[in-house]
């Protein structure tokens, strides 16, 4: 069960601090209510869909389905090395819930709404984040 | 119970000022300007206001700093911030406020100088925390991936989005209030600069500076003003989610239910509406609106506004001031929507006035597709 900032024991942590640290860890994790059996992302102290409070960390498949993509086009400013394109996705995750993040590797032009994605973990220590890579074109 | 509202308040009062640029001023100085200008309007003071109904992205407690500055003591204050549909729902709440005798003369105003001031859009403080890594840019990003979804959903084209900026150039050509006044092509649009993937700049609406103020009272005293009163019929309020990726569906938005509260409380309908005022932030917006609130089916938006059907001498009139496209947006726009109703019904629009309106249709969007707002104004023949 989530923890209780009211329970006895150890210091308890938020959904937030448990769902970041298990993408720390290298893992895509989503709270399921054990009620009605939604899987749940942003992480919440209480369902979104029955309100209950019992919800248990479970491991995601971390594949899913572009929903929808935006690619901001930047003007070029002296000094700014950054790409001229910046892709973001929403993925509908095979759980269920939905997802903001990037296909980094992949070309903006190459993003197709309804491709199917797998989630990795990337990132810095202390600044991880999921990001996707395309399913299609693996074996 | 649900036709209580409907008639209990009117619109007696609007007033703009500082559209377009105000350098040297803030925003609480051009929103005075039109907090004046709708009193005066009403043939009304700031002595008589005693309901405030206020927003804004500058000051944490809009409300209280409006109060403060216009040295007025409501007895009756509402503050709610859903973003740019605030007022819209603020049209609500002091049409309630004004039927329950909370006040007697309530005043919805806004204000901002983001333009000669910070020079870009000024977004909230607070942003959704598992969207901020990816770096979205908001409000651009959230619409770019709402129009994305519906033009792969339903073959919506960039040709349909652009008929939209033509459509609101068009109408403010025929307002001198507006900001964007030069011709526009169709090509102009699709060659515009690409922005933000499938929106091209000329997708997205003006930054603006600008205010804008509404005076709403009691029928029985409206009727006894300078004005011709434009009557409160309906409206609805509707929100599921903050965020973008928390919306259940892109390209259906919560303007579904706000505009069937709004009609079940006015007892009309679609049809029955002569003009609409719908937020256009972007293009899609427009095309969302109406497909959610019953004016074509759901994905036919496109071809709906087609042809120039929501220009000038088009079938159905839409944003006959030229909108947040065309005519201003400081940040927030949906107290021009009240405005340009409330114009179009006393039928002191000039150029761009529909002969005959007796039904406006105002809608609010807020945030990122977050909250809807929908108010159906009318003449006294309406009641």
């Amino acid at each position: 069960m989530t923890a209780s900032p009211d329970r006895p024991g150890p210091p308890p942590t938020g959904p937030d601090q448990q769902f970041q640290a298990h993408v720390a860890d290298g893992r895509l994790w989503l709270q399921t209510c054990q009620d009605c059996g939604s899987a749940i992302f942003m992480p919440r102290i209480l369902c979104p869909h029955c309100h209950s409070l019992s919800l248990q960390w479970a491991p995601a498949s971390g594949l899913g389905t572009v929903y929808t993509r935006s690619v901001l086009h930047r003007r070029p400013k002296p000094g700014d090395d950054r790409p001229t394109e910046h892709a973001i996705i929403l993925v509908d995750l095979d759980e269920g819930p939905r997802i903001m993040s990037r296909l980094p590797d992949t070309p903006a032009a190459d993003i197709r709404i309804g491709m199917r994605v797998r989630a990795r973990i990337a990132g810095e220590d202390g600044a991880r984040v999921v990001l996707f890579d395309p399913e299609e074109s693996k074996t | 119970m649900s036709n209580t509202l409907k008639g209990a308040a009117a619109i007696v009062g609007v007033g703009t000022a500082g559209l377009g640029e105000a350098p040297g001023f803030n925003a609480m100085d051009i929103q005075a300007l039109a907090v004046r200008a709708a009193l005066e309007d009403a043939g009304l003071s700031l002595a008589d206001v005693d309901g405030l109904f206020c927003a804004n992205m500058s000051h944490t407690f809009p409300a209280i700093s409006t109060i403060e500055y216009l040295g007025i003591a409501p007895r009756w204050i509402d503050g709610t911030n859903t973003g740019g549909s605030s007022f819209v729902a603020h049209a609500m709440s002091a049409a309630m406020a004004l039927q329950a005798g909370l006040c007697d003369v309530a005043l919805i105003c806004y204000g901002a100088t983001m333009r000669t001031g910070a020079g870009r859009m000024v977004p909230a403080a607070e942003q959704p925390t598992y969207e901020i890594p990816h770096q979205p840019r908001y409000p651009m990003t959230a619409y770019a991936m709402a129009a994305a979804r519906h033009m792969a959903q339903f073959g919506t084209t960039r040709e349909h989005l652009a008929e939209v900026a033509l459509a609101a150039r068009a109408w403010a050509q025929l307002n001198p209030d507006a900001f964007e006044r030069g011709d526009l092509t169709m090509e102009d649009v699709l060659s515009s600069r690409m922005v933000l993937e499938p929106l091209t700049l000329r997708d997205c609406c003006l930054l603006t500076d600008g205010a804008g103020a509404v005076v709403m009272t009691r029928p029985d005293r409206a009727r006894d003003l300078a004005q011709k009163p434009a009557y409160f019929l309906g409206g609805g309020v509707a929100s599921y989610n903050r965020a973008i990726s928390e919306m259940p569906d892109l390209t259906t938005t919560a303007a579904k239910d706000s505009g069937a509260r709004a009609y079940a409380m006015a007892g009309l309908g679609p049809a029955d509406m002569n003009v609409l005022q719908l937020y256009d932030a972007f293009t899609i917006n427009v095309i969302l609106f109406l497909e959610d609130l019953g004016f074509c089916p759901k994905g036919e938006g496109g071809a709906f506004v087609s042809g120039g059907h929501i220009a000038p001498g088009g079938g159905l009139p839409v944003n006959t001031n030229g909108g947040g496209l065309s005519f201003t947006h400081p940040g927030m726009y949906g107290i021009f929507t009240l405005i340009e109703a409330t114009r179009q019904l006393r039928g002191e629009a000039g150029a761009r006035q529909i002969p005959d309106a007796e039904t406006v249709l105002c809608h609010g969007n807020g945030i990122t597709l977050s909250h809807q707002a929908t108010a159906i104004l009318g003449s006294e023949n309406t009641l």
